[in-house]
């Protein structure tokens, strides 16, 4: 099962340590333990970026962590970055597991945002951008163009270009075509690249963030 | 008053010179009076294939930098009456010209011509804004593969934006055989992606080579797939009302077994 608080990941660029939303810097420790652990080779003399995407630690919990990492594990810390967390989660109310799901940030901030309507197919080359909500195409987005939006994607036509849902960092986003065909999609900080395949499926795809972090795309019943 | 039309494609090699020819050619042994414009500057070949490179004398160019008159830097085409060819310079390149320069040559020729085709440079730079700046239609030619069929994709964008519409498609060098075993992708695939009116598909015909070299366009020599598919492209273009023959039908085993069919 994933670590609700804290996740590894590799990355083109190394190893990420990502931190999510937490009680105390105690439980995180407990969770970098665990997920250490989890792996299992060592990861000594390897460097490791903290990501943050909580609300912001104490400048001296950083440097704890960071000495903390370097002689219990021998991991240097490159950085600290901190990616916009997902403004809900109050640590205070926040359950203990805190696992990012498509109904946790809810309908509310899907009900609320904006949306956009582009009555026509989007051609190679152009981009249609909209970070306040959610894009709506009445038609295709075809093969070099790309679709940006701060929520969902929902595509009345093929997707065959690259989709880019949640641009503001809401994991809730999702990318629904009636046939997805894309060879990038994106939410929030995930990447996907899905097989290729020559033949259309006939039936709408969605594309989200599942359980267990990575975006899966399956048909679409109901949301 | 004329209709200015652009033959485009984005990509290089698809056939938009010798579509232009073509259709130039087919339009006017269709009693209608044409302009080619060759709007290539710097890389003229429209010329050669219609093989009057010899009698080049002035180029849009010189028209510009007020050397002589536009009708005067027209060369006519003998074998047909009405079709006139209006050469590219060779010696500059597409940056000296502004668009605004060739849209006033473009508006000066239809008010005299039936047609004004105008043969694209590739590519999405000046000089396709250029080619297409005087245009009031477009023919995209493209050819059933996939980068072609992009490059299409991000010029009809660029076209729609331009406010340049109907926008017709010419499918260039389609081969039957290809598709019939599945390694070509059919019309209704690429209509599919690039989703515009199909004006007509060209088959692939090695006359077109032959046909090149000679400096004389299909069209003059009737009775090659390709000159009739030019022909027919024309006659819609025209207002004619031909239906497009489905090419994946043909070779000798589907026509037996229409033959069949139709017996029966």
């Amino acid at each position: 099962m994933a670590n609700p608080i804290v996740a590894l990941r590799a990355y083109r660029d190394g190893l990420h340590l990502i931190i999510k939303p937490h009680l105390s810097i105690a439980e995180v420790e407990e969770a970098i333990q665990q997920e250490i652990s989890r792996m299992n080779r060592s990861l000594s003399g390897t460097s490791v970026q903290i990501v943050l995407k909580c609300p912001v630690l104490e400048e001296e919990e950083i440097s704890l962590l960071r000495s903390k990492l370097q002689e219990t594990y021998d991991l240097t810390v490159r950085g600290v970055e901190v990616t916009e967390a997902p403004v809900s989660a109050p640590i205070a109310a926040a359950p203990t597991m805190h696992t990012i799901t498509p109904a946790t940030d809810s309908r509310d901030s899907r009900d609320s945002e904006p949306s956009r309507i582009v009555p026509h197919t989007i051609r190679s080359g152009q981009t249609e951008e909209f970070p306040q909500g959610s894009l709506i195409i009445y038609g295709d987005v075809n093969s070099g163009s790309e679709v940006r939006a701060g929520g969902d994607i929902v595509v009345l036509g093929t997707l065959r270009g690259s989709a880019y849902a949640g641009m503001n960092g809401r994991l809730s986003a999702v990318i629904i075509a009636m046939d997805l065909a894309a060879l990038q999609l994106q939410i929030g900080n995930y990447m996907h690249r899905p097989t290729v395949s020559q033949k259309p499926r006939g039936y709408p795809e969605i594309a989200r963030i599942g359980a267990e972090d990575v975006i899966i795309v399956e048909k679409f019943v109901k949301f | 008053m004329g209709r200015v039309i652009v033959v485009t494609s984005g990509k290089g090699g698809v056939g938009k010179t010798t579509s232009t020819a073509n259709l130039g050619t087919a339009l006017a042994l269709l009693d209608k009076t044409v302009v080619v414009v060759d709007a290539d500057v710097g890389l003229r070949n429209l010329d050669i294939v219609m093989g009057l490179e010899s009698r080049i004398v002035y180029t849009s160019m010189d028209v510009i930098e007020k050397q002589c008159e536009l009708n005067k830097a027209l060369v006519r085409d003998r074998r047909v009456d009405g079709l006139m060819l209006l050469a590219a310079s060779q010696k500059n390149n597409k940056d000296d010209i502004q668009p605004e320069q060739m849209k006033a040559i473009c508006d000066k020729l239809r008010t005299t011509h039936d047609f004004v085709l105008i043969d694209s440079p590739a590519g999405i730079e000046r000089g396709f804004r250029n080619a297409s700046a005087g245009a009031d239609e477009a023919i995209i030619v493209t050819t059933p593969d996939v980068s072609a069929i992009r490059d299409a994709d991000r010029i009809i964008g660029l076209l729609q934006n331009a406010r340049i519409e109907p926008i017709n498609l010419v499918l260039n060098r389609f081969s039957a055989e290809l598709v019939g075993n599945g390694s070509m992708m059919d019309q209704d695939d690429v209509l599919d992606i690039l989703n515009i009116d199909l004006i007509g598909v060209v088959p692939e015909d090695s006359g077109v080579i032959t046909s090149t070299n000679r400096g004389i366009p299909l069209v003059y020599e009737d009775g090659s797939p390709g000159a009739q598919a030019y022909m027919r492209i024309a006659r819609r273009l025209t207002g004619q009302r031909i239906p497009i023959p489905d090419f994946a039908q043909k070779g000798l085993l589907n026509n037996i077994m229409n033959w069949f069919k139709k017996k029966k």
